[in-house]
């Protein structure tokens, strides 16, 4: 019977292997916020009005770009590294960043800009 | 029954490698650099790749990477060595290497994703049928730790701050001219081509283009529905020919690098990004 098994324990072997996925390990952003209260600022901003965002009820507009994945994202808007820090002052104020960008300021606080950073970096996988 | 199994199994085996022998030897996979591989070539390749490299850098101990010794020096090495087909934060890889297939993978990106140890162990070694030479006997280990050193730090970096570190006067080439008037709509199956050949994949995960996971730029999907390109143009087939070509010239604060793309190209690529439709595939 070893023989038989012998392939079936070489698949099991692989797919096992194969379902470590890579992600960032070196720069994973930490950020001390709040998710659950991070979607909720979220939806009362209307970040879903020009942003795709996983897990927003209605968030599915393309005016801005997708924002699933947010936590392999090397870069904010392309302008800033993607570092909590960093995404919680684009968040906050994307025009002192690049004022060409067409993103508005919005008013948002430290700690809400923290808590959307804390929820767009729960929200891995997929390809948004 | 055991022999039955026995026999079956060396009756598949036999199949399977004459199969082999025959999809090998009938020359039916395309290697040319130009065609894309089939994903799940890609994947298989890819997936030994990453697992060759994490086993293999299981065992090495990373020293200590701080300290802005081991960044200076790594910033040096790594420009006279790697930049060339790793690019830099708004720095483009020099142009033979932007048709390679791997596509060599940013620094940005790898610096953020890998361990150090599995850098090292890369850069010491090197990588088989990828383009990626060994540089065990060309540098010595603490020097090949400066460059991770460097690797691990500069995906932290906003493009503006590296250029000031690297003492680089940003000054975006011209674009090239264009090439005649007779471009129109631009060819969609070329874009997608010109979307490998300018190592587009790198950067962008690409709807229709197989390539690496890669999250340096955003996605390239439902682009006719995009109200801005890059967060700065309105979105318009000119427009988003104008920043392919130029995006330094559009914004200086960009990551994304003059690729000198011509005039032609930028149009085929605006073709096939506008051929997508929302599920990714490719209206006629």
């Amino acid at each position: 019977m070893t023989i038989v098994r012998a392939p079936l324990v070489f698949v099991m072997l692989f797919v096992a292997v194969s379902g470590c996925d890579e992600g960032p390990r070196n720069a994973q952003p930490a950020v001390e916020g709040n998710p659950q209260a991070g979607a909720a600022a979220i939806a009362s901003y209307g970040c879903g009005t020009c942003h795709m965002i996983p897990g927003i009820p209605g968030a599915d507009a393309t005016a801005g770009p997708p924002l699933g994945n947010y936590a392999r994202r090397v870069y904010v808007a392309g302008v800033l590294p993607n570092t909590p820090d960093d995404l919680v002052r684009w968040i906050r104020h994307p025009q002192e960043v690049d004022p060409r960008t067409a993103m508005p300021e919005l008013g948002v606080t430290e700690e809400e800009a923290r808590d959307i950073a804390a929820y767009l970096y729960t929200r891995t996988g997929g390809r948004w | 029954m055991v022999t039955r199994i026995v026999s079956t199994l060396l009756v598949l085996t036999i199949l399977s490698l004459v199969g082999a022998a025959v999809y090998v030897y009938s020359g039916v996979y395309d290697v040319a650099a130009t065609r894309q591989h089939t994903p799940p070539v890609y994947w298989l390749l890819q997936t030994a790749l990453r697992r060759s490299i994490a086993v293999r850098a299981r065992d090495i101990e990373t020293p200590d990477l701080s300290g802005p010794d081991r960044f200076r020096s790594g910033m040096r090495l790594y420009r006279e060595r790697c930049a060339q087909c790793h690019g830099a934060p708004g720095v483009a890889p020099d142009r033979f290497s932007l048709g390679m297939t791997p596509v060599p993978p940013p620094i940005m990106q790898a610096g953020r994703e890998m361990s150090p140890a599995e850098i090292f162990w890369t850069v010491k070694h090197g990588l088989k049928m990828t383009g990626m030479p060994g540089w065990d006997f060309k540098l010595t280990d603490e020097e090949i730790w400066d460059i991770v050193a460097f690797s691990i730090a500069v995906p932290n970096l906003s493009p503006a701050q590296y250029y000031e570190l690297a003492g680089i006067e940003q000054n975006p080439p011209e674009p090239t001219q264009a090439e005649g008037a007779d471009q129109a709509s631009g060819d969609a199956e070329a874009g997608r081509v010109a979307l490998l050949q300018y190592g587009c994949i790198a950067c962008h995960t690409i709807d229709g283009v197989t390539g690496p996971d890669a999250w340096v730029g955003p996605p390239l999907r439902r682009m006719r529905e995009r109200k801005y390109i890059a967060g700065v143009l309105p979105n318009s087939r000119e427009n988003l020919i104008r920043w392919i070509r130029d995006p330094q010239g559009v914004d200086p604060l960009t990551a994304m690098p003059q690729l000198g793309v011509t005039e032609k190209h930028a149009r085929d690529i605006a073709a096939y990004l506008y051929s997508l439709d929302d599920a990714g595939r490719e209206m006629r």
